[in-house]
């Protein structure tokens, strides 16, 4: 990028360039993607910065053979923050990676997005993908804006060793779920391990599933948008819900991070946990192989299955000073080669978003996981993917709260459903 | 001291001093450099943020004025006015304690005696390490099972075990000990160089005249400290106000917001969720706070001495 000579004049501009920055108002306001992307290289911003994820687009966009791209990862959270920056800047990253759902319909609806609707038609890349996943990535002008290239899915992971030693079996309902509960309990261990300490949104996804599981999909998409109330009856109802399984979690973990809350799993001293695929990283490699999950219980059969697959992938910028070479690189990132190769080398329990991927050689888990997801007639992705940040950080307060004190669930409720309306009107 | 200068004899001194003051151009040069740069970099970013706190803003597009509603929404905030609160226990818990602990420390190991370096090192030591290292050291100590619990179990203690970070009632005051500990060490240093600067002749005369340990410290040795003071109560103020990345570190704020700061708070609204307005009022707020402490703080300082 920047790193031709540096010359003097260069250097002065360079400053004169941040002294503007500055004067727009400071870091967060600056633009602060120095990329420079002529018609020749391409410019792909990634915040995948763990090692592994990294270590897999690099090779990746290094196979890319049409045009040079420059790849720069930044670290998640700088990425989050500076998402919005990087989008409305002069020159913006050609291709971004990120989330499919109302992240990018935010983004879609401010104009920033490029508008990608060829791969999805025709023998575009995106084409063979699932319906499911061409609504997450429309826009609300029924637009594609986004292509998705790996999901995961979540479960009630558990070793199996331990439910052969325990005498247990995967429960399907509510009922059968609690008595396996209390089975495990009496074997002197905690039935589920949940780590809500530094990582209070873990919490939502019991809340999440509940409610897929109580009100439905739409009910839950439609209460994140603001059109029902966190302190109506239906809510009040799966909270009734979460409050049973209140004394089956370890107890400790509200002290935890999700990472600490999977020793407890490893070493048996816990039964399940809820949480998604990515939980595979957290396991030694020995515990990975005893590692299998199975379906949140059924509470009311006559809801329609739905489950939370959160949908990675990439969007574009509308401001690309190269739409075709970028509508190149999106449909080389999308085919089932680069995602075949992505998700081998990323080491992930990730799913492929495109079914010409040759499946038979990822491992047994992974297989189960394809056919969980291809069972469910409804997606959503997670409490944050689904609203916003923002609106987490009420659910996080709200959620931790309930789990110390359930009593005050409706004083709770109220109170969350307040600063719900404040961010969704903000 | 320029008037006593000219009277004296030596008067070319000064004169050569006024004639330097003809500064060659390039040295102006020079100085304008980096005060364009302290301008650009600094204080024009810092009025922008004041501008910036009387806005609605997202980081696109233009920011729309919207006057005070940011403040008078900051003081129907329920966190805000939870962090204000923090803050002030902060403040008196964080400055009070290191204050004492570090004055007490200094005082103790001012005398020579064998290994007292040893011990003053030990004792500096927390400070080398970065607020967000000392954080992620005792997250590790006040977990569930880490040491802090078990020595209160080992000592028969084990009524008062408890998950510390993840308990609202002990949150704040958990992160407060550790950045106590780290800040103590710091205190301690700028005390015993205080004290080494103080007359050992006063004290032994005081001694002499039948002055106990506490008269001599109270009426000696106190009173000579008061420029440390000074210092030590800036940097206290400072450092209380602008705390954030222990607490980010250990607690993130939480558990529901009972050990969030303002600069926690701030940081939350500005870059997790870009209110870059309503972020920008907040920073106001601490900024105000800062320097009305400050200046009432140095005024009476200043006008102690003018006195004394």
């Amino acid at each position: 990028m920047v790193h031709s000579e540096l010359s003097r004049r260069g250097f002065l501009a360079g400053l004169g360039g941040l002294g503007a920055a500055t004067i727009l108002g400071g870091c967060a306001t600056g633009s602060s993607s120095g990329s420079n992307s002529s018609s020749t290289t391409l410019t792909l911003q990634s915040s995948l910065s763990d090692a592994d994820p990294k270590a897999a687009l690099t090779k990746v966009v290094a196979d890319y053979p049409k045009t040079k791209v420059t790849l720069n990862t930044i670290a998640i959270e700088s990425f989050r923050a500076q998402l919005p920056t990087y989008l409305n800047s002069g020159n913006p990253p050609d291709v971004l990676t990120w989330y499919a759902g109302s992240v990018a319909r935010d983004y879609a609806s401010k104009g920033f997005l490029l508008d990608v609707s060829d791969l999805w038609t025709g023998d575009g890349a995106c084409a063979g993908f699932s319906p499911a996943l061409k609504e997450l990535s429309t826009a609300t002008d029924g637009k594609q804006i986004f292509v998705p290239t790996s999901y995961y899915w979540w479960g009630l992971f558990y070793r199996k060793s331990a439910f052969q030693e325990w005498g247990v079996q995967p429960a399907t309902t509510w009922d059968e779920f609690i008595k396996l509960c209390q089975t495990i309990k009496s074997k002197g261990v905690n039935p589920l391990t949940m780590g809500t300490g530094s990582t209070a949104w873990v919490a939502s996804g019991w809340f999440d599933y509940l409610n897929l599981r109580v009100n439905g999909a739409e009910f839950h998409r439609d209460l994140l948008a603001g059109k029902h109330a966190f302190d109506g009856p239906e809510v009040k109802k799966v909270m009734e819900y979460y409050k049973q399984l209140l004394p089956f979690f370890d107890p400790k973990g509200r002290s935890y991070s999700w990472q600490d809350a999977v020793t407890p799993l490893t070493a048996k001293k816990a039964g399940m946990y809820l949480i998604g695929a990515f939980v595979s990283s957290a396991l030694p490699a020995d515990a990975v192989d005893d590692l299998d999950f199975f379906r949140v219980p059924i509470i009311d059969s006559t809801v329609p299955l739905a489950e939370e697959a959160p949908t990675d992938g990439y969007f574009a910028s509308a401001k690309s000073h190269n739409p075709q070479g970028t509508k190149d690189l999106l449909t080389y990132l999308a085919s089932p080669e680069a995602q075949q190769q992505f998700i081998k080398l990323s080491k992930s329990s990730n799913l492929p978003t495109s079914q010409k991927v040759d499946t038979s050689t990822f491992s047994p888990l992974v297989q189960k996981g394809i056919k969980h997801l291809n069972e469910t007639k409804q997606i959503t992705q997670f409490f944050n993917r689904d609203s916003s940040d923002e609106l987490q950080t009420t659910a996080d307060t709200a959620l931790t709260k309930f789990l110390d004190k359930p009593q005050d669930v409706n004083a709770i409720l109220a109170a969350w459903q307040a600063s719900a309306k404040k961010v969704l009107s903000s | 001291m320029t008037a006593t200068a000219v009277e004296t004899p030596v008067a070319a001194a000064p004169r050569r001093g006024s004639g330097g003051r003809r500064v060659p151009k390039v040295v102006w040069l020079f100085l304008l450099v980096p005060a364009a740069v302290e301008i650009a970099m600094v204080f024009w970013p810092a009025l922008n943020s004041f501008y910036l706190s009387l806005t609605k803003w997202n980081g696109l597009g233009a920011a729309e004025p919207v006057g005070l509603t940011n403040f008078r929404d900051l003081f129907s905030d329920e966190v805000f006015r939870g962090a204000l609160k923090n803050n002030v226990i902060w403040a008196i818990g964080f400055g009070g304690l290191s204050v004492l602990g570090g004055l007490a420390l200094a005082v103790t190991l001012n005398r020579p005696r064998r290994g007292i370096g040893l011990y003053r090192s030990a004792i500096y030591l927390p400070m080398v390490f970065s607020l967000a290292v000392t954080g992620l050291f005792w997250r590790v100590q006040y977990q569930p099972d880490g040491t802090i619990n078990t020595l209160l179990g080992a000592v028969g203690l084990s009524g008062l075990e408890r998950q510390w970070l993840a308990d609202p009632t002990t949150a704040l005051y958990a992160v407060l000990v550790a950045a106590v500990w780290r800040q103590v060490g710091y205190v301690m240093v700028l005390y015993l160089a205080g004290l080494k600067s103080t007359d050992p002749t006063l004290d032994d005369a005081a001694a002499v005249d039948g002055a106990g340990a506490w008269q001599r410290f109270r009426f000696v040795t106190w009173p000579q400290l008061r420029g440390v003071n000074t210092v030590v109560f800036a940097v206290t103020v400072i450092d209380s106000l602008r705390t954030f990345d222990i607490v980010w570190a250990m607690t993130q704020g939480g558990p529901y917001h009972s050990s969030e700061l303002l600069s926690t708070y701030m940081f939350q609204q500005g870059f997790t969720f870009l209110n870059l307005g309503y972020a920008s009022a907040i920073a106001v707020v601490i900024f105000a706070l800062a320097i009305i402490f400050i200046i009432t703080y140095l005024v009476r300082a200043t006008k102690e001495e003018a006195t004394a």
